[in-house]
């Protein structure tokens, strides 16, 4: 149960640094109403919506750390930080610059005038959501598997 | 060069091309509008490259148009008895299909006899102009730059080099398609001629359904649709944002150093693209402006930022193109812009009434949207007192603008007026109510002449700003008030630049060296105040007198010589399309029976003309 926990912990984190990132005029990246839009074109209900949904994926991911933590036989906060590194090189260079081939409120760059699309594609790195987008999701992250290290037991 | 009037646009929404008479391609950015060109001839010289296709020898143009409600364009020249015709297009629909995401055709068919034509493609890189590395497939070409290449394919056996003429024969049963396909950190897509024209036809259609869409009951209907589908090719769909026009330093003054980089987003713009588009019935679009301001502000909320780039972002710094040559001689050449770091108090007025437009459309803003909109209308009510730069962007000191002031009252009373069908604290609209009749009271304090009872353009100068022609649509004054009328004749007549033209200020009064064109959207928006002012009539031939300015393709430019009739400025500009399309609404909404009394001009300004022939026959014998 530690993970579920635990993850839920890290995931809280997570979301307050990319929040207070937003606040702060740091990043466009809002990742609960771009989740949430994947449901609803409501931008209102998509952000509570992808808060849930943005909650049970960093379970999902708590759950493949601790799988990592067991494999490597030991967890420690820089294993962590190192894990939360690698998940964020993976969101930045391949899961955002995909999102568009399957979010339905999503253009891309080749959207024409059809498109009633919403969301503006991220880009590589997330650049189109600000030029700090990379380093605030890297910051996150690491904030995120650091949690994770420190919190999660290897028995 | 040809004269900036010439060119045509091809836009597929993402990037777009200038094409001269000539049909030589003179400015083509890849991969979107604000992207380095590889067709600069525009404005960096021949050796920026160009693609031009056409006649061998130099032939007159017997037509030029767009087909029908499309942005196919079609260019006619006649070659002895022969006609040569130069149909070409981008493909705008390219997303789910295996397609390169900017795709342009370029078809040549003849009647009546062979054409010798010329086939030539020189695509030169950015500042430098760097050359591409080239290889061939097959009949097709490809030139490549690291991250970026372009492919041309031929139907035609025909071997093109680039940066050479070719020449290639076209008969009445064997048309000569080029298909040019553009690929940025991606692999090329070379997509066969055939397949590319049915893309096109398709496209046609789909342009032609937009189009039938847009009211029926609109005056000036053919231009207003012409307006309307020049905006949306000026829309980057990816973002939804609108850019201002997609050419960089077209000189307001040919010659001189008013040359800026309009291939950005303006919050302006997008707000008066979003009562166009709803006005005319086109709801998605305006959507698409609204959303796309509400993601690029997001940064710097509750500032608004003058401009942004196409994705957002701030935009570049300004800085000069060594070595380009300029239109008509007209250096510097610049990129990024300056106007970037100003602060513009009016964009906030702008926004919040399109804000309000939509509301009064019944159209319910989501809580996020109207949250933005209270946070502008705070800073409004906060800092309304301060200086500004300005809607013409002075690059001098800031100063009080009327002008300003006046959207700055209009943000409060459109926040005012939302307010009452969505959820605001009553302290917050105390605090807006109470800055709303501040500005009020300061701007009949301060901005008006009291020898002529009008209002000027900045605090304590008796000088007059087109921009205030706006006044009658705002509330603060009647419309039909002498004041406001007063102020709409006295910019009438004294910033007349001759004819329908407008001055946006006194010429040389914005400390830049050199003088400008007559400002276009000013004239549109002198359409709009005599309409809202009652004088519809005077509306209509002003409007009707506009339209002997509007390029047979159905483009404007910002500005116009008054001497010449010359097209001055980036172009083809959105503002002036968006002016044009909300004088027509104007006109609309300024009477039922609009058409009609257009109708009874018309046949009024017939039978004059009769009668005139009638009268002169007798002396003529």
């Amino acid at each position: 149960m530690g993970w579920a926990v635990f993850g839920l912990a890290a995931t809280a984190a997570l979301t307050a640094i990319m929040i207070a990132a937003q606040m702060g005029g740091l990043s466009r990246l809002d990742l609960p109403l771009v989740l949430g839009m994947v449901l609803t074109g409501d931008p209102d209900r998509a952000r509570v919506v992808g808060f849930f949904v943005h909650l049970g994926a960093g379970q999902g991911f708590a759950l493949g750390y601790g799988a990592a933590f067991v494999l490597l036989d030991r967890a420690t906060w820089w294993l962590g930080a190192l894990l939360g590194l690698l998940h964020a090189a993976v969101a930045l260079t391949v899961l955002l610059p995909l999102l568009p081939g399957v979010h339905p409120r999503m253009a891309s760059h080749r959207a024409g005038p059809r498109s009633t699309a919403v969301l503006e594609p991220p880009g590589l790195l997330g650049l189109n959501y600000g030029i700090q987008t990379p380093v605030v999701a890297i910051v996150a992250h690491l904030a995120y598997g650091t949690m994770l290290g420190l919190l999660l037991q290897v028995r | 060069m040809p004269p900036i009037g010439e060119y045509g646009l091809l836009g597929d929404t993402r990037t777009a091309a200038l094409v001269s008479a000539d049909g030589s391609m003179d400015w083509f950015c890849v991969p979107r509008f604000d992207g380095e060109p590889v067709f600069g001839r525009l404005v960096g010289g021949t050796a920026a490259g160009a693609f031009r296709l056409g006649p061998r020898l130099p032939a007159p143009v017997v037509q030029r148009r767009y087909r029908g409600n499309t942005a196919t364009l079609e260019t006619t020249w006649a070659v002895g008895e022969a006609r040569l015709t130069l149909t070409e297009a981008m493909v705008a629909e390219v997303a789910g299909r295996m397609l390169p995401a900017s795709l342009l055709l370029r078809r040549l068919t003849v009647e009546n006899a062979p054409v010798e034509a010329v086939v030539h493609f020189d695509p030169r890189l950015g500042e430098r102009h760097r050359a591409p590395r080239v290889s061939r497939r097959g009949h097709g070409l490809v030139c490549q730059w690291g991250s970026l290449a372009i492919s041309l394919a031929c139907d035609a056996d025909v071997r093109i080099e680039p940066g050479r003429s070719t020449s290639v024969t076209v008969t009445p049963d064997r048309p000569v398609t080029l298909v040019m396909a553009v690929a940025f950190r991606e692999p090329l897509i070379h997509v066969d001629p055939a397949a590319a024209w049915d893309l096109v036809v398709e496209d046609e259609a789909r342009w032609r359904a937009w189009c039938a869409e847009i009211d029926s009951d609109l005056p000036f209907r053919k231009s207003v649709v012409r307006s309307l589908l020049t905006l949306r090719l000026l829309t980057y769909s990816p973002s939804g944002a609108p850019v201002a026009a997609p050419t960089t330093s077209l000189p307001e003054h040919p010659g001189g150093i008013r040359n800026w980089d309009y291939r950005y987003a303006w919050p302006r713009d997008a707000s008066i693209g979003i009562a166009a588009f709803l006005g005319a019935g086109k709801l998605d679009e305006a959507h698409l402006f609204l959303g796309w301001l509400l993601h690029a502000s997001r940064l710097q909320r509750p500032r608004l930022p003058v401009l942004f780039t196409l994705d957002g972002r701030h935009a570049p710094p300004e800085r000069t193109l060594t070595g380009w040559p300029g239109f008509a001689r007209s250096v510097p050449v610049r990129v990024g812009n300056a106007a970037a770091e100003q602060h513009q108090l009016d964009g906030y007025g702008w926004v919040v009434d399109a804000a309000w437009v939509l509301v009064k459309a019944r159209q319910r803003l989501h809580s996020e949207t109207w949250r933005v909109m209270r946070g502008f209308a705070d800073l409004v009510a906060r800092h309304w007192r301060e200086p500004d730069a300005g809607i013409w962007e002075i690059r001098a000191e800031p100063a009080q603008h009327v002008h300003s002031k006046l959207m700055g009252w209009l943000a409060l009373d459109r926040a005012l007026r939302i307010a009452e069908t969505h959820g605001t604290r009553p302290d917050q609209r105390r605090r807006w109510l109470d800055a709303r009749d501040a500005i009020a009271a300061d701007v009949r304090a301060h901005g008006l002449d009291p020898v002529h009872n009008r209002y000027t353009r900045s605090y304590g100068s008796a000088d007059l700003d087109a921009a205030v022609l706006v006044l009658p649509l705002l509330g603060i004054e009647d419309a039909r008030s002498p004041r406001v009328t007063g102020t709409v004749d006295a910019i009438r007549k004294e910033l007349s630049a001759g004819g329908p033209l407008l001055y946006r200020y006194l010429p040389g009064s914005d400390g830049l060296r050199g003088g400008e064109g007559a400002f276009l959207p000013c004239s549109f928006w002198l359409v709009q105040a005599l309409a809202l002012t009652g004088r519809r009539a005077e509306a209509f031939g002003l409007f009707t007198e506009l339209l002997r300015y509007v390029s047979p393709l159905g483009l404007l430019p910002e500005e116009i010589d008054p001497a010449t009739g010359a097209y001055l400025g980036n172009y083809p500009q959105a503002l002036t399309h968006a002016a044009l399309v909300q004088a027509s609404l104007a006109l609309r909404a300024s009477g039922p029976d609009a058409d009609s009394l257009l109708e009874r001009r018309q046949r009024r300004a017939a039978s004059a003309a009769n009668h005139q022939r009638r009268s002169r026959a007798p002396m003529s014998r």
